[in-house]
């Protein structure tokens, strides 16, 4: 099956609320930056590889997740469209707030700033929070810009998974290291 | 009647059976399957419908609220499933997963303009049979054989044009030309909401014409290959 029709040869591409809008407005920005996001996670799992299945699985949900907010990203709050965006709610902000700190039970304390790395899986967890990052300025750009901040709630939510993720990579990535026992670099000045 | 647009619709397998199959022209054929029990969807979308291992993606044409399944099928040669489903005698059963995709229907304020080429037009079927009104419908053929599912749109559609671009140029009933040319030389510039349901070409060349002449309507397509 060919996966391309072209519509997107000009510079243009649609919402899936219907607008055809330029490839370098905010919102496809925003968007974009969590594909990446979600194709650097998507590394991550790759280089855990099957065996370690408990974080697979919880890295897939996340990355399902990641998916209803680039859907809801894709939709203008006002269109009908929005009645079959779930987006993610409370419960998928707990999720990741009770993985943070089951996986925080298992790590020594944190004495310092730590050198992104170590482990290659903490290394893909550790380029996964720095984009999660940018995706989250990209996101709050594009809220700025298009409702001052009074963006609908469903949009506030994905903002605050979005934060609350950063977290979880920056604890997973900890975490990466301790499940292959690679010692944590300390900043040296 | 407005039909809604949101129910929750997650993808099930579900076993079905073959109740009849009626030819439409030389080439197409409606099937009906009985519809499991707890099987729901909003008109516009599809199943993945498998038979002796082979699996085909279909849009129902029936309405959510009929008592059975409804497929449009074109009978494709090489298409070994369609094939199948052209001599599967009644009774024969089938395994299917769905519902999916999001070619639904989303009402509002700016006319609609739904736009099928050939069995493109199976999810505007669905529509109208569960009771969507009022829309302009460009259908492009190549013969006027194609046109079976006009009685549905007689009452439902506000017009109903069918387009026919190559053969069968005999009759001034017709369009005759392209959907894209329709949209090009007669439908007045304004905001509309467009339904493209059919071939990449067609979806792209309406797209590009919709970003020209009509710039700020909202587009929805499905890629019917």
């Amino acid at each position: 099956m060919k996966i391309y029709t072209g519509t997107g040869d000009r510079g243009k591409t649609s919402l899936f609320s219907g607008q055809r809008i330029s490839k370098t407005d905010d919102r496809i920005e925003a968007y974009g930056d969590m594909d990446e996001l979600n194709s650097i996670i998507g590394a991550l799992v790759a280089s855990l590889g099957p065996e370690y299945s408990d974080p697979v699985e919880e890295l897939q949900q996340i990355q399902t997740d990641l998916f209803a907010i680039s859907a809801l990203l894709a939709t203008t709050p006002d269109s009908p469209s929005m009645d079959t965006i779930a987006g993610v709610g409370q419960d998928h902000i707990e999720f990741l707030e009770k993985s943070i700190d089951r996986m925080s039970d298992a790590l020594p304390e944190l004495k310092g700033f730590i050198l992104p790395g170590g482990h290659s899986t903490a290394a893909w967890a550790h380029m996964a929070r720095t984009v999660c990052r940018r995706t989250e300025r990209r996101i709050v750009r594009f809220l700025d810009a298009s409702f001052k901040m009074q963006a609908p709630d469903s949009y506030q939510r994905s903002l605050i998974y979005i934060n609350r993720l950063s977290d979880y990579l920056f604890v997973a990535a900890r975490y990466c290291n301790h499940l292959f026992d690679t010692p944590e670099k300390l900043w040296q000045k | 009647m407005r039909v809604p647009s949101s129910v929750e619709t997650k993808a099930q397998n579900y076993a079905s059976e073959l109740k009849e199959r009626r030819w439409l022209s030389n080439k197409s054929f409606e099937i009906t399957l009985t519809k499991p029990k707890d099987f729901r969807y909003i008109p516009g979308q599809w199943i993945r419908l498998s038979h002796h291992a082979v699996e085909r993606d279909y849009t129902l044409v029936s309405a959510p609220t009929d008592p059975h399944l409804a497929l449009c099928i074109r009978n494709i040669e090489q298409g070994t499933l369609s094939a199948g489903l052209s001599n599967a005698p009644v009774g024969s059963h089938f395994n299917f997963n769905g519902p999916h995709g999001y070619f639904t229907y989303r009402p509002s304020p700016r006319p609609a303009v739904f736009v099928a080429t050939g069995t493109g037009l199976a999810p505007f079927v669905s529509m109208a049979r569960s009771g969507v009104t009022g829309f302009l419908l460009l259908h492009g053929v190549n013969s006027t054989e194609d046109l079976y599912y006009a009685a549905v749109f007689k009452s439902a559609a506000k017009q109903y044009v069918p387009c026919i671009s190559e053969a069968d140029r005999s009759s001034g009933e017709y369009f005759q030309g392209r959907v894209s040319d329709y949209l090009r030389k007669i439908l007045a510039p304004g905001l509309y909401d467009f339904y493209l349901c059919g071939r990449g070409e067609m979806i792209r060349d309406v797209t590009f014409l919709v970003d020209e002449k009509f710039s700020g309507s909202l587009i929805f397509t499905e890629t019917f290959y």
